[in-house]
């Protein structure tokens, strides 16, 4: 580690690990639901344990996010953080807040939570990913204002990169777009037309800067290809995705009572929004294969590529599967949404957090790399987890396409519980697989421990 | 300075002849425009000439015409895809 | 020590001038404005009427001039790439000034051609054809301001000497964005304008 103030990322990684764990937990659960519907009710009901699921994961990747930047930006800058302190006090700010908030979800009924935090005074709960209560989005934003403070005087103090300035400008639109989850306005259009620009404009749009400058720095550091090099893919996947991607939202207006002409935005701009994605792929295997030294880290390297391919499939490609109007006139809201939602989260942003830990953690604990054995164990997590999410989302594909064709094409279309009842094949599949995958992950947290031969520091 | 000269006659001179192409062709397919002319065959002209009219663009001054074939065919085969497509969306058109 | 294929810095033969990396981007765009092209064509298709009584609202005239200052522009583009290759950095900067002085005389002529259609009280929701018009023509706009940008950046740059004769390749960067944009309206003029 070349900075001190580095090891702050450090309790990041940990806890988004910890939240990691707690998703899939949750995604069980809810898994087992579909199929035994009154699986630990009253306990947990469904509701809940789907927000739960998602808050989780959004929560967990920002602490890896957070962490992530806390580690590469000292590294570029080539200088300490602004202030350690400060990004310490604001992780347990963070973790406390978002842990009071589960229990808040798992003990108290929503509509009491929402009494309790004084949703009456400023509504901004009850909407999807931004189900938490009035406190808990203000403390959110005073860790995200307190965070890219650090991290911008740091930059601004230090040497500027164009992965800073990427991560940074990737950072500040994130910390942005969050503030629309403050503004809830009565007609039902202008609501869901704001809506979409917290989660969806960060994972379409400014998320990817934030995914392009992670992958990025790794590739440097792996591959030790010129930086110079790597800069300009970055660049070029930049402007790709903001070309595409925020027209590209529009493809979310389709149905909820915006003009029609986000119809034709929406389908031309979201159809090439796999452009990024690809370059992205074949960026990573460029910088690879064009590599100059040998790193190591062999695992850090592989969790890199994965990223390139899996962001591709389940991003770029089921993301186009369902994103022209005319095929989403009959596919939205159906498990076909739900198959690219899990694809396209973990191989874009999951994988890209799991790539960065893989890299800074062994680097953090004084070494160039874990032992073989330990590298061995976090190669074959990944293979249990990637193929795992390739097979959940091939089930809730067929599933969908079957959902679709019984609910809404078919002659004599049945109703949703009906056409449910239909497909529980499938969701004992996925919930087979999600066990498969909690084993990937058990595996993976093990390989932290695993002890060995480990390499030097280079 | 042979390669000044050389440079001038093998890209100034053939830039500016297409330059003054490019403004012949406007002209024809502004004529088109003003008449208001349509059906097939005119219709399929205007491309041409707009098909034409970006070779000439790419090959020229974008300089793609020194290129290797790849490049050359990248671009040729977009002019085409997109001329072909609008021009079968006009014969849909038609019914 | 350079690394060879894809460097997208190092100046090979064979490949176009300027920097590989405007190269990928250039063919994306013409991706995009194809994909949108083609949306068009077969959106008339399917309303053939309302498409040609539309067309006969709009400016023939500014749509044909503008192609002609375009046109003139990339060439006076070319020209500064040629006053590059002979080290005449003034000359260079003075071409592309002028080019982009055309540049803004485009998007001043398209101005006031949206200014007459929206005073018409013309929106992206009066009709199909005018959603397209006014999202193409409009699109088109802002790479018109992208790419005059981009050649003012590499003019300032030039008017500072900051290229000689033999390195030059951001000159030539800028020029393929242009001609791109340039390439651009070609088929645009028609595709709208036009054909009926």
């Amino acid at each position: 580690m070349q900075y001190q103030s580095q090891a702050v990322a450090k309790p990041y990684f940990i806890a988004a690990i910890g939240l990691f764990v707690g998703q899939i937990l949750f995604g069980l659960i809810m898994g087992l639901q579909y199929v035994m519907g009154d699986f630990l009710f009253p306990a947990i009901p469904f509701n809940v344990a789907r927000m739960v699921h998602t808050n989780l994961l959004i929560v967990w990747l920002l602490f890896g996010f957070m962490g992530a930047a806390y580690y590469i930006i000292p590294e570029e800058t080539e200088s300490e953080l602004f202030s350690p302190k400060l990004a310490l006090l604001m992780f347990w700010i963070f973790l406390v807040a978002g842990a009071l908030t589960v229990v808040g979800y798992l003990l108290v009924p929503y509509a009491a939570l929402a009494k309790m935090t004084f949703n009456d005074l400023w509504p901004t709960m009850g909407r999807e990913f931004l189900e938490q209560p009035l406190p808990t989005k203000l403390g959110i934003v005073v860790v995200a204002l307190a965070f890219l403070f650090n991290i911008t005087m740091t930059i601004l103090k230090g040497r500027k990169t164009s992965i800073s300035l990427v991560l940074l400008m990737g950072l500040w639109g994130l910390a942005v777009f969050f503030l629309f989850s403050f503004y809830n306005p009565s007609n039902l259009v202008l609501d869901k037309y704001f809506w979409w620009w917290t989660v969806h404009l960060w994972v379409e749009g400014v998320w990817e800067l934030i995914l392009g400058a992670l992958l990025a720095f790794v590739l440097i550091k792996v591959t030790g290809v010129d930086r110079e090099i790597i800069e300009k893919w970055l660049y070029m996947i930049i402007a790709m995705t903001l070309i595409t991607g925020i027209v590209g939202m529009g493809h979310h207006y389709f149905w909820i009572g915006t003009p029609e002409y986000w119809q034709w935005f929406g389908s031309v701009f979201s159809a090439l929004e796999p452009i990024p994605f690809f370059m992205m792929t074949v960026f990573a295997f460029n910088m690879v294969n064009r590599r100059r030294r040998e790193h190591p880290n062999k695992a850090a390297t592989l969790w890199a590529l994965g990223t390139g391919v899996m962001s591709f499939l389940g991003a770029g490609v089921w993301g186009f599967l369902h994103t022209l109007a005319p095929v989403n006139f009959y596919t939205h809201g159906t498990q076909i949404t739900a198959a690219h939602g899990h694809m396209a989260f973990y191989g874009a942003y999951v994988m890209v957090v799991l790539t960065i830990i893989s890299y800074a953690m062994p680097v953090m604990r004084g070494r160039a790399a874990n032992s073989n054995k330990s590298q061995v164990l976090e190669m074959w997590s990944f293979w249990l987890m990637t193929v795992s999410i390739v097979f959940i989302t091939l089930f809730l594909t067929a599933a969908g396409i079957l959902q679709v064709w019984l609910q809404r094409v078919s002659t004599t279309p049945l109703g949703f519980m009906a056409a449910q009842d239909q497909i529980t094949l499938f969701y004992w599949m996925r919930e087979f697989t999600g066990l498969v995958f909690l084993t990937g992950l058990v595996l993976y947290i093990i390989s932290f421990f695993v002890g060995g031969e480990s390499k030097e520091a280079a | 300075m042979n390669n000044i000269e050389n440079q001038r006659s093998r890209f100034i001179r053939p830039c500016t002849r297409v330059w003054i192409a490019l403004l012949v062709l406007t002209g024809i397919t502004y004529g088109i425009g003003r008449m208001e002319l349509g059906g097939a065959q005119i219709v399929m002209l205007v491309l041409v000439i707009t098909f034409i009219k970006g070779e000439m663009v790419a090959g020229f001054f974008m300089g793609l015409r020194k290129t290797s074939l790849l490049w050359r065919a990248i671009m040729a085969s977009w002019l085409v895809i997109v001329g072909g497509g609008i021009a079968i969306a006009y014969l849909v058109g038609l019914k | 020590m350079s690394t060879q294929s894809l460097t997208l810095d190092k100046h090979q033969p064979g490949t176009p001038p300027g920097d590989m990396a405007i190269w990928l981007f250039i063919y994306a765009e013409l991706l995009a404005f194809g994909v949108f092209f083609l949306s068009y064509a077969f959106a008339r298709a399917h309303n053939v009427e309302l498409f040609n009584e539309s067309q006969q609202h709009l400016n023939r005239e500014s749509g044909a001039i503008n192609t002609v200052v375009l046109i003139t522009s990339s060439y006076f583009v070319v020209r500064a790439v040629a006053a590059i290759r002979e080290g005449l950095s003034r000359q260079c900067a003075h071409w592309l000034s002028a080019a982009i002085g055309l540049g803004g005389v485009f998007l001043v002529i398209k101005l006031f051609e949206f200014h007459a259609k929206f005073s018409a009280g013309i929106s992206l929701s009066t009709n199909t054809f005018y959603m397209f018009y006014l999202s193409l023509t409009i699109f088109h706009f802002m790479h018109v301001i992208l790419g005059m940008v981009i050649l003012a950046a590499v003019m300032l740059k030039a008017r500072r000497g900051g290229y000689t004769a033999e390195h030059h390749t951001g000159v030539e960067t800028g020029a393929s964005y242009w001609h791109m944009v340039d390439l651009l309206w070609i088929i645009l003029f028609p595709l709208v304008y036009v054909i009926r």
